[in-house]
């Protein structure tokens, strides 16, 4: 297995976060001797896994939070999180900004624009039927997207960093630069998310909201500015998403969808509207995925197919997740 | 002549013009008429599942398992065109089923999410299976078995008139208030001796034979597959703008909502000369309709003729 070929896999477009992966599996193709092999290998795969399940926190945690506090399936939460990819692009290109710098301002950029949704449409599907909220933030996703067609065309760009090609290697366990900066991105954010929620009095507010929202209109919480709030830091959260994916995947309109459906699959894995049960579906998906994608014939591709996998057996097994409270039955 | 009599007379009347118009007609118009004919089946097939409270957001997993079923079959059983329909329909009515006893109780979100991950789902297990599916590269039908254009689309709006008139009867029959009751509260429902369960997989049976059949007829229209066209989001979007757009839970509305979508997307492309916008276009039909026009052009024309005797109806389910 030659190494060089490791160390640069951003050659390779959209292979995406599975980058390493792929190149791994060929390393046990490679590599089926030697019980080092094997222990380097297993180490690998946790290193992965971990740095996936970080991802998939950071992009599943925002989701969590506004469906607890507004009650509405953000069916927007892709289409934010392929903004904050755009912006990336395109503070890396014209500004020359790197997307740590960007990160911050790209974050509260989406915000106010997921705010503004919320504003302008969002708002109004609060005390609508089940089925007239899915629809209509299923129509407000689709116009982003193509809006961004239209905006950004379809073509599928890509952000190029001094760390998103690079990677060291420890004791033949490769640390792949670009998706440990995203990792770390991760836990600052999903930390700093958490203590916000359980220190200041405005996270607390949000947690009494999402706990009884009637309860906490007579505590005297404003509960609209509350909705607002949390529908904004979920596209926040989504728009620091695409940060951390923009140097890691390509960058296209359509890129929001398919991190939509594990999104949804975690949460519901995690239990509807809980941040704690989203960390943990997070990991345990990154964790069977790259399992897949390590152990599977073809996992690379299987892998894919994993979160809806999960997702059937949660919903035969455990409707209700991991640490959800109540389960949508009538 | 009774309202019921005059009915019936005008289905076969624009059965008997609109069947055979293919044949009289140009390339553009065989072309709308399948589409057409698909979409009203779509449409009609999406409108019988939400009307028992079950939203669905994979229309597409099956219409993209009739497409295989029809193609597969054709190719390596060298099934005719009509005779493929069979296993098309068959597949769509397990997978229904399947869906119905795999989802039990779940309704609203669980029950929309549920519906997606099968369609993404079957979706990877098509590109990962190239032995059976093609993969990526997708699948040419058999052309020796292919019949003309004009039949297809000929089928295609008979097979539209035919599930119209299933859903009548599933409209007229008793059952009709038993899905309706489902809707707003299934528990309750059982209450008064529905058996939910039954009647879920009962619907969902139909709803997904039907669409199915239209993805059949289609893939013998266009010859070509692969799974990106088989479970393409696009037609989970095209099943739900028919119903929204012209009235839900009716018997007509998606039928007009199916006539009104192609003709809205003809219109945008013809205006605007892009063709990407439709898909903007029906996002915009979809946010506009569930906030200002709930219950589609059907429910405003029937609230224009009468006036409504107490508060109009609001749509069954109220937030939990």
């Amino acid at each position: 297995m030659p190494k060089d070929c490791r160390s640069n896999p951003g050659l390779v477009p959209d292979a995406g976060w599975r980058k390493t992966v792929f190149f791994t599996s060929l390393l046990i193709a490679g590599a089926s001797s030697g019980n080092i092999r094997k222990m380097s290998l297993f180490v690998q795969f946790l290193l992965d896994a971990i740095l996936l399940g970080g991802l998939y926190a950071l992009m599943t945690v925002g989701l969590a939070l506004g469906l607890g506090v507004t009650r509405i399936i953000n069916f927007a939460h892709g289409e934010f999180i392929m903004f904050g990819a755009y912006a990336t692009f395109f503070g890396a290109g014209a500004l020359a900004i790197d997307p740590i710098i960007a990160l911050p301002f790209v974050a509260v950029l989406v915000a106010v624009g997921g705010a503004g949704v919320f504003k302008l449409v969002a708002r109004r599907a609060l005390a609508a039927p089940r089925i007239n909220q899915i629809l209509l933030m299923f129509g407000i996703s689709l116009i982003l997207q193509n809006l961004a067609v239209l905006m950004f065309t379809g073509d599928a760009r890509s952000v190029i960093t001094s760390y998103s090609m690079g990677a060291t290697d420890i004791a033949d366990v490769w640390l792949p630069h670009g998706r440990i900066v995203a990792f770390a991105m991760a836990v600052v954010l999903v930390i700093g998310l958490v203590v916000w929620l359980k220190r200041s009095e405005l996270g607390k507010a949000t947690l009494a909201v999402a706990q009884n929202e009637k309860a906490a209109t007579l505590m005297g919480i404003n509960v609209n500015a509350v909705y607002l709030l949390a529908f904004g830091i979920n596209a926040g959260l989504a728009g620091a998403t695409g940060v951390a994916v923009s140097f890691l995947l390509t960058i296209t309109p359509f890129m929001g969808f398919q991190m939509l459906v594990k999104a949804f699959a975690i949460v519901i894995l995690g239990g509807l509207g809980s941040i704690w049960g989203a960390c943990i579906g997070a990991f345990v998906l990154a964790f069977a995925e790259t399992a897949v994608a390590y152990y599977v014939p073809n996992g690379i591709g299987w892998a894919e197919g994993v979160a809806f996998l999960v997702l059937l057996a949660v919903l035969i097994i455990r409707p209700r997740g991991i640490l959800g409270q109540q389960v949508e039955t009538d | 002549m009774s309202a019921s009599q005059l009915k019936c007379t005008a289905f076969l009347v624009f059965a008997v013009v609109l069947v055979p118009l293919p044949f009289y007609s140009t390339p553009v118009i065989t072309d709308w008429c399948l589409r057409l004919g698909t979409l009203m089946m779509l449409s009609i097939s999406w409108n019988l599942a939400a009307n028992a409270g079950l939203v669905s957001l994979g229309h597409s997993a099956f219409w993209g398992l009739g497409t295989y079923a029809a193609m597969l079959s054709a190719n390596s059983l060298g099934f005719g065109f009509v005779v493929s329909l069979i296993p098309a329909i068959a597949i769509g009515m397990g997978v229904g089923a399947l869906l119905a006893v795999i989802t039990g109780r779940l309704r609203g979100f669980f029950f929309a999410i549920s519906t997606l991950a099968l369609s993404e789902g079957l979706r990877v297990i098509a590109v990962m299976t190239p032995e059976v599916t093609g993969g990526g590269e997708g699948l040419y039908i058999d052309q020796a078995n292919r019949p003309d254009s004009q039949t297809i689309a000929s089928a295609a709006i008979f097979c539209s008139f035919v599930l119209l008139a299933i859903s009548w009867v599933m409209f007229r029959s008793r059952y009709h208030y038993a899905f309706r009751a489902m809707r707003s509260n299934e528990a309750a429902s059982q209450m008064f001796g529905i058996n939910p369960a039954a009647f879920r997989i009962a619907v969902l049976m139909i709803s997904g034979g039907m669409a199915s059949l239209a993805g059949g007829l289609n893939v013998w229209f266009g010859g070509f597959v692969d799974p990106a066209i088989a479970f393409d989001l696009h037609i989970t979007i095209l099943a739900q703008v028919g119903p929204i757009l012209g009235g839900i839970y009716t018997l007509l509305g998606p039928v007009i909502g199916a006539v009104a979508a192609i003709g809205i997307s003809e219109l945008t492309r013809i205006w605007f000369g892009v063709s990407g916008l439709s898909l903007l276009v029906y996002g915009a039909i979809l946010c506009l309709c569930i906030l200002y026009l709930p219950n589609g052009i059907w429910g405003a024309i029937t609230r224009l003729r009468k006036k409504p005797a107490g508060p109009p109806a609001r749509m069954a389910e109220g937030r939990p």
